[in-house]
């Protein structure tokens, strides 16, 4: 079988994993409006898109496997290739844990709100900014975009203590509060996570494009 | 050069290497916590740095043979599984680190019940942990697939344990800070299992040739 151009094939996985980030993305923005909003259908929607983001992440490790295979790359398309397979498992795992989200949402729907969500959301629009832009500055190889996203991370963190400080309070100020703040701090932690995801596609990035990896010399930094 | 099998059996020795700090990591720390040892945390904290060198050499080790080798088949599967289970291990040594903060945390208050769930979910969470290393090193489908079923196991751990804190800080509101610290402890438990679970998956891939993931997930 004639193989068409590798950089054609290279064209394609990243359209593949664009496509699959805005998937996730979009499963990110809706698990967190399904949760402000109550709407149960919203967050179901959410999860019939899992198998989706599934297949997409073995159609890209499979093509990603087979390009490795056959063409054997050398240097910077090598290091492109191997940055995909660990850029899709992070997608995937940030698709599960919107999953998560819509799940707790769910949950959420059989106690009464205890409060209004203001960090939360602001926690999900960095995260989701976070990831179309760690994949953006993938496919350009961008290492100046990658790194701005690098605070964000940082503002994400800040964001979740003090949800969770404020949730305690309310707990403890109010118990019957308690089956519902535990699953809003499970939320927040999955918001965490996401930016984590993205951190890591950043990291990939800054280290294909530099060619130095700078994914342990940030992790004196408190998490 | 030295010749590729060689690479590959060093490739695998320090992945085992990993495998067994990442697995003494997760004894420490659930040890920390049980026994309230501030010590043994301390020691998990300071291998940290080993695990994630490891993940380096072996990272950077694994894309030079695939560069270097152009490997075929079995070889390049081998080599990609080393690259995610690389991975895996240096995120569930990541999780011992959390589990040892949240038992720092615990010992600075006062001492809760200690639940019967929570040992039996981290027995649980080693024993998988060991499984799947052990299945990728001797290639051994039906090992891996026992720890994708006890996964299940954990997440019903997970479950009952989290019920049980949630009505414990519903009676103890003043303990509802220690309640949440072993809240998030089961979880990272339970992330290790998914891990654990993600090697073993790979594992079979490995051997087999098929991708597993995603086929034993329920449908909704």
């Amino acid at each position: 079988m004639a193989l068409r151009h590798f950089s054609i094939e290279l064209e394609e996985l990243h359209a593949l994993l664009l496509q699959m980030g805005e998937l996730v993305e979009s499963s990110i923005r809706r698990s967190v409006q399904s949760l402000v909003e109550r709407d149960k259908e919203l967050a179901k929607a959410v999860m019939r898109d899992e198998p989706r983001v599934n297949q997409m992440q073995v159609e890209i490790d499979s093509k990603t496997t087979r390009l490795l295979a056959l063409n054997q790359p050398v240097a910077r398309d090598l290091r492109f290739l191997t940055a995909t397979l660990k850029i899709n498992t992070d997608l995937e795992r940030m698709g599960d844990l919107a999953v998560n989200i819509a799940e707790r949402a769910i949950a959420l729907l059989n106690l009464p709100a205890v409060k209004p969500l203001v960090d939360i959301p602001k926690m999900a629009a960095l995260a989701q900014s976070m990831l179309l832009k760690s994949l953006e500055a993938f496919v350009r190889a961008d290492a100046d975009l990658a790194q701005s996203i690098l605070p964000s991370d940082d503002e994400v963190d800040a964001l979740k203590d003090s949800v969770y400080q404020e949730l305690v309070e309310l707990m403890q100020r109010d118990p019957v509060t308690i089956p519902a703040a535990v699953d809003l701090i499970f939320v927040a932690r999955n918001l965490e996570r996401i930016a984590d995801h993205a951190t890591n596609i950043a990291e990939d990035v800054i280290f294909l494009a530099k060619g130095i990896d700078v994914r342990h010399h940030m992790a004196d930094q408190p998490k | 050069m030295r010749h590729f099998v060689e690479e590959l059996e060093d490739l695998q020795g320090r992945l085992l290497e990993m495998g067994t700090l990442v697995e003494s990591a997760i004894h420490q720390s659930v040890q920390a916590l049980e026994e309230r040892s501030e010590e043994l945390a301390r020691q998990v904290l300071g291998n940290e740095d080993r695990i994630n060198h490891l993940e380096i050499e072996i990272d950077e080790l694994a894309v030079r043979l695939l560069a270097l080798q152009q490997p075929m088949a079995r070889d390049l599967r081998f080599l990609t599984a080393a690259i995610k289970i690389n991975t895996d291990l240096e995120r569930m040594g990541d999780l011992a680190v959390n589990i040892v903060e949240r038992a720092m945390a615990l010992i600075q208050r006062p001492a809760v019940k200690p639940s019967i769930d929570m040992p039996q979910m981290a027995r649980t969470v080693e024993s998988m942990v060991r499984k799947s290393l052990d299945a990728f090193v001797r290639r051994e489908p039906e090992l891996a697939r026992s720890v994708l079923l006890a996964d299940d196991t954990v997440d019903q751990l997970r479950d009952t344990i989290i019920t049980e804190l949630v009505s414990f800080m519903q009676d103890n509101p003043a303990k509802i800070p220690q309640g949440l610290d072993l809240i998030l402890v089961a979880r990272h438990l339970e992330r290790i299992a998914d891990h654990a679970t993600n090697i073993a998956e790979d594992t079979l891939f490995l051997v087999k040739g098929v991708d597993v993931r995603h086929h034993l997930e329920p449908n909704f």
